[in-house]
């Protein structure tokens, strides 16, 4: 796919359908005659038009979002760049050829069913990208900002190993797509606004990112349990069991500053390993422990399994900061 | 329904939640034809128009206007996954169908899950939950006949369930039952991803074209739609109703397919 292709936000109609829809609606809100059958049609066909108020396609370039949404938005965007350079940097395609070379050695090592997995989530991670510049994010980050050794730009840091094997490859891998799984989560509840048609089809969209970018998450550690010498606590399920640096189920010895980096992206303020979960019924807020609940199996493995749980902007930041030369927040 | 180049007659209101009748409605729209709603959809309309039963007469109630009546609706979905899995787990011949460890592993751990979150929304719903939904035991046998049958019904249950999801967070009015929603729908994506995954090892199909779009985002689908996935499943026994809508204006469904 043309990455510098701006893609339409609205998604499962047809392309054209989706340009007369907005026409034509503009034409009756300037009085057009219309049948009460096509207007009855029209206000089930309003939300499209509302997210054709996101896409520059229908109305041009500088689409405004929102400042709340664009926040959001733009804090996406820059976690979508990080993973879209990373594996194309992985798979050789990168635009800095600097990028494309630290990465040959293990490269090679990458084949079959595994290079298949990480062709497909770097498809996705280069359409979320475009996805998100033509809702109306913006990022000046470039495929040279990053540093995927982890080492905020000398190309030494604690991730090194990642360049040359396979198996702390796909550790990092899984990391990364754990974080935008937590960091997407964290999110979500800045997406809600005034359950109006801009916040809502916004938040639709993040949680239909966010459930790829799991489906991701799961599919790698299922590649390091089958064929890359992860053990059982990295499950077939695909879930996160436990917490903190243990949660990544790292093989070999991971050096002190990789743990401290599993340690952040498996912990926080809501670790993995949380169990107990917050509902609020219209009247009350009840807090449930899933680990106590009666009558469940696998116990507390399970309970942990069973949810994921959200990072902070800040904790995503100071995950991520290492990885990329510029300063974020 | 029917349909000609520049027509459509819709004739019950299930046409109208169709994915096939409302393309071709849209489409329509757009390029200006004619659409005719027979007498018999008017008549059949209110505002308490149930998707599979008439709401107020139904025996589990989904109310979707609140976040009461969403986790309901979710809990529904949960309790099918669970008695699904359940029966694959506690079938006396698990180990004969599935004699790989590793399908073993796959399957108990969803299963795990699917009554932890059973049972969580069961607690969170309190006297507001819905009751417990019965099956029909010849679909049940029928659903869990064996391994390539149970690898394909779990793979449309879980691709359905986070479809499900997706549709339905933006109606949550609470964010901390958005977060909890969020919690849930990330782990049925890491169910569906590891069961493609497992019935097609080639390395895509976790996360295939055929789930997620080319403006890389993930199947969704408004309740309606999941409601008659369900509904043609034959599964459930208990009469399921809307008897209200949800607040905020539908999506386009980006449906799940049914696996094949």
């Amino acid at each position: 796919m043309d990455s510098t292709r701006h893609v339409p936000v609205l998604d499962g109609i047809d392309p054209e359908i989706t340009e007369r829809l907005v026409t034509r609606r503009a034409a009756i809100a300037r009085g057009a005659a219309v049948s009460s059958t096509v207007m009855a049609g029209l206000a089930m066909a309003s939300v499209p038009v509302a997210l054709a108020a996101l896409s520059t396609e229908a109305f041009g370039q500088g689409a405004t979002l929102p400042s709340d949404i664009k926040t959001v938005l733009d804090f996406a965007l820059a976690l979508e760049i990080f993973e879209a350079e990373f594996y194309s940097a992985v798979l050789g395609v990168s635009a800095v050829t600097a990028q494309n070379s630290a990465f040959a050695t293990v490269r090679a090592g990458v084949t079959g069913a595994a290079l298949a997995t990480l062709q497909q989530i770097q498809k996705h991670e280069l359409a979320h990208v475009a996805f998100l510049k033509a809702a109306g994010a913006t990022s000046t980050l470039t495929a040279a900002d990053f540093d995927f050794t982890g080492g905020r730009g000398s190309g030494t840091g604690p991730f090194a190993p990642a360049t040359t094997d396979v198996a702390f490859l796909l550790t990092v891998a899984q990391g990364a797509e754990d974080t935008g799984v937590r960091a997407y989560k964290g999110q979500a509840g800045n997406l809600i606004g005034n359950n109006d048609a801009t916040h809502n089809a916004v938040l639709e969209a993040a949680l239909r990112i966010h459930s790829v970018e799991a489906r991701h998450a799961s599919r790698i550690r299922r590649i390091r349990r089958l064929a890359a010498g992860a053990g059982a606590t990295v499950r077939l399920s695909g879930t996160i069991r436990g917490g903190a640096a243990a949660a990544a189920g790292a093989t070999g010895t991971p050096n002190a500053a990789m743990v401290s980096v599993f340690d952040k992206i498996y912990g926080g303020t809501t670790p993995e390993s949380t169990t107990t979960h917050v509902v609020f019924n219209g009247t009350a807020e009840a807090s449930i422990n899933a680990a106590t609940l009666a009558n469940i199996v696998g116990g507390a493995d399970a309970a942990t399994e069973a949810f994921d749980e959200p990072l902070t902007r800040a904790e995503v930041v100071e995950i991520v900061q290492p990885f990329f030369i510029p300063t974020i927040s | 329904m029917s349909e000609g180049s520049r027509g459509l007659i819709v004739e019950r209101t299930d046409d109208l939640w169709r994915s096939g009748t409302r393309r071709s409605f849209l489409k329509l729209l757009g390029l200006g034809g004619t659409i005719v709603l027979a007498p018999t959809l008017f008549a059949a309309c209110d505002d308490n128009d149930g998707i599979t039963d008439p709401g107020s007469n139904a025996q589990a109630k989904l109310d979707l206007s609140t976040d009461v009546g969403i986790f309901n609706y979710a809990y529904a979905l949960e309790q099918l996954e669970a008695a699904f899995y359940g029966a694959v787990v506690g079938a006396g011949n698990f180990a004969t169908l599935f004699p790989d460890p590793n399908e073993r592993e796959l399957l108990t751990d969803i299963r795990n899950h699917e009554v932890i979150h059973r049972e969580f929304l069961r607690a969170a719903l309190g006297t507001a939950a819905i009751p417990d939904l019965q099956l029909d035991s010849t679909t049940v046998a029928a659903l869990i006949a064996d391994r390539a049958t149970i690898l394909k019904n779990a793979q449309t249950f879980e691709d359905l369930g986070v479809a499900a999801y997706n549709g339905a967070g933006k109606q949550l009015k609470d964010g901390r039952n958005l977060l909890v929603a969020g919690k849930i729908v990330s782990v049925e994506a890491r169910h569906a991803a590891a069961i493609r995954d497992a019935r097609d090892s080639t390395g895509r199909s976790f996360a295939g074209d055929d789930v997620v779009s080319s403006t890389g985002l993930d199947v969704k689908m408004e309740p309606a739609a999941v409601l008659a996935s369900v509904t043609a499943l034959n599964l459930v026994t208990t009469t399921i109703g809307v008897t209200a809508q949800q607040s905020d204006a539908a999506t386009a469904d980006q449906p799940a397919p049914a696996a094949s």
